[in-house]
């Protein structure tokens, strides 16, 4: 089936470029600026650029700063959990009520306690990606084999020490993917919060485009989004590989 | 997933989630006695189920309810359908497969609230809005792992498939799909938590009606009791539709439940 790296290139090219032409034939029929086809959205992109890199970066720190914060907490806390059983079956079914309330419907709530700030929308981001990490590192550390334990035990190790060296490196893989879950939420949760507490960032510039009817600006900027979000997940799925070979390794996937 | 359908720990277990239920709610009015945080800002529990009946009663929530919960129904099955056509395509087309990957890892990283304003133009504020915005978020997940479950399926069972001379179609239908379906119901049930995410978004960002919509409404109207019961309200819709994708589940799927979940 393998006929050259070159032609199968060309021939993956086939489906976007109809796809793009379709849109643009759109646009024509269209024919009104409120329907943007992809050679305006692409002027747009030229004409401006700096500003959306600019207000991109107050996106991506504030995301940065959420997924952090969500991280340095509940990793530690989904091992804890996993540990003391008891506490762990009685906190989680309330883990599984937090997941199904929408991050955005916490909004009105933080707005509350936290204003319109950056405290209150890193509050926000923490929350969204904090569901999918202590969920899969809870679910990691319950799950851990048995003999783990034991081994630890018989080296002594005292509870920290066994949660540090058996537990925390024996969940990581789970964690990983509760990270990758993460990832995408914060940077989702950060342009939402953005749209519905107004101050600066990708979300406020997309909204403005909107309000002055400039949808090929808007959709220029959402193009940024979507290349920074390609360029995340595929550095993670780098770092993950890296850190994480003896894991595939073992399992023999990938 | 719960190991095993006779675990002894499984009856306690139904139990603990009324249990630590009921611990949420006491600890949370002791919270709101306690005065620690103003009563303005954290009501007690009285005061938040005396919210969610008057909305009750008005038939404010219902009506508002019923609306996203359709929306987020009904654009489920569109993308799961949408996702799971996408994938059979991939699988059955090279070419397909290669220049959509692409596409889809594109537009996947997209987050539904950049969408609405522009979507709000190209499509107005009616169905059409948040059908293309649930679609173009959720059909992700299905699409996939049903590309991933379609790779995957072993070589002996397909080539059981060619020994009985089945034809592509045949393949496909009655090897390679049901093979499939476990990994892409995964993919379906992820993908519930986002349309209803997605649906909360569209409301409250296109602000017309739904839940999202009452929602910001009783925000800025600070409405504060009445804000607590509605995040109760879409925290039981999560479950409420956890429980049907489960159901569906095991309908389609059972026998493939009932033999990875009971240890022999």
């Amino acid at each position: 089936m393998r006929a050259g790296p070159a032609k199968d290139t060309m021939s993956g090219l086939i489906v976007p470029v109809a796809i793009l032409l379709a849109w643009q034939a759109l646009a024509w029929r269209a024919a009104t600026p409120l329907f943007p086809g992809p050679w305006q959205v692409a002027l747009s992109i030229w004409k401006l650029y700096p500003v959306i890199i600019g207000q991109i970066g107050y996106t991506l720190m504030r995301a940065l700063l959420g997924f952090a914060v969500a991280g340095i907490l509940m990793i530690p806390l989904g091992i804890l959990l996993g540990r003391l059983k008891t506490i762990g079956r009685l906190v989680e079914p309330m883990m599984d009520m937090l997941a199904t309330l929408p991050p955005p419907a916490v909004v009105p709530i933080v707005m509350l306690f936290a204003g319109t700030g950056d405290i209150a929308k890193i509050v926000i981001i923490a929350y969204a990606a904090a569901v999918p990490l202590i969920m899969n590192t809870y679910e990691a550390s319950k799950g851990l084999h048995p003999m783990a334990n034991q081994v630890a035990r018989s080296l002594r190790l005292s509870r920290f020490e066994t949660m540090l060296h058996v537990d925390l490196p024996a969940s990581l893989p789970m964690i990983a993917t509760g990270m990758r879950l993460a990832i995408a939420s914060a940077l989702l949760v950060s342009v939402t919060s953005e749209m519905l507490l107004a101050t600066n960032g990708i979300g406020v510039f997309i909204q403005r485009q909107q309000e002055n009817f400039q949808i090929a600006g808007g959709l220029a900027a959402i193009a940024f989004i979507s290349v920074i979000g390609l360029i995340i997940n595929s550095l993670v799925f780098q770092l993950e590989k890296r850190w994480l070979f003896w894991h595939y390794r073992s399992s023999g996937t990938h | 997933m719960s190991a095993g359908r006779f675990d002894p720990l499984g009856a306690l277990h139904r139990l603990n989630v009324l249990v630590s239920f009921l611990v949420v709610l006491a600890v949370w009015q002791l919270v709101a006695i306690s005065g620690f945080v103003p009563a303005k800002y954290f009501p007690d529990i009285p005061a938040i189920a005396s919210a969610f009946w008057s909305m009750l009663t008005s038939g404010e929530l219902p009506g508002a309810e019923l609306r996203t919960l359709t929306r987020a129904l009904t654009g489920l099955a569109a993308a799961s359908i949408l996702g799971i056509g996408l994938a059979t395509l991939s699988d059955l087309s090279p070419v397909f497969r290669r220049g959509f990957a692409p596409v889809a890892a594109l537009i996947q990283p997209i987050p539904p609230a950049a969408l609405v304003p522009m979507a709000v133009f190209m499509l107005g504020l009616g169905p059409r809005l948040y059908a293309f915005i649930i679609v173009l978020v959720t059909v992700w997940p299905p699409y996939f792992n049903g590309v991933a479950a379609l790779a995957g399926v072993p070589g002996e069972q397909i080539r059981s498939g060619q020994m009985m001379a089945l034809g592509r179609w045949q393949m496909l239908w009655q090897i390679k799909l049901p093979a499939a379906l476990p990994e892409i119901f995964a993919g379906v049930r992820y993908a519930s938590t986002i349309s209803l995410i997605a649906v909360v978004v569209a409301e409250m960002l296109a602000g017309h009606d739904g839940l999202g919509f009452l929602l910001i409404r009783k925000a800025f109207a600070i409405r504060i009791p009445e804000v607590y019961a509605l995040m109760f309200v879409c925290a039981l819709n999560g479950i409420l539709m956890n429980g049907l994708i489960g159901l569906l589940r095991w309908q389609l799927t059972g026998w493939h439940m009932r033999m990875t979940e009971q240890p022999a």
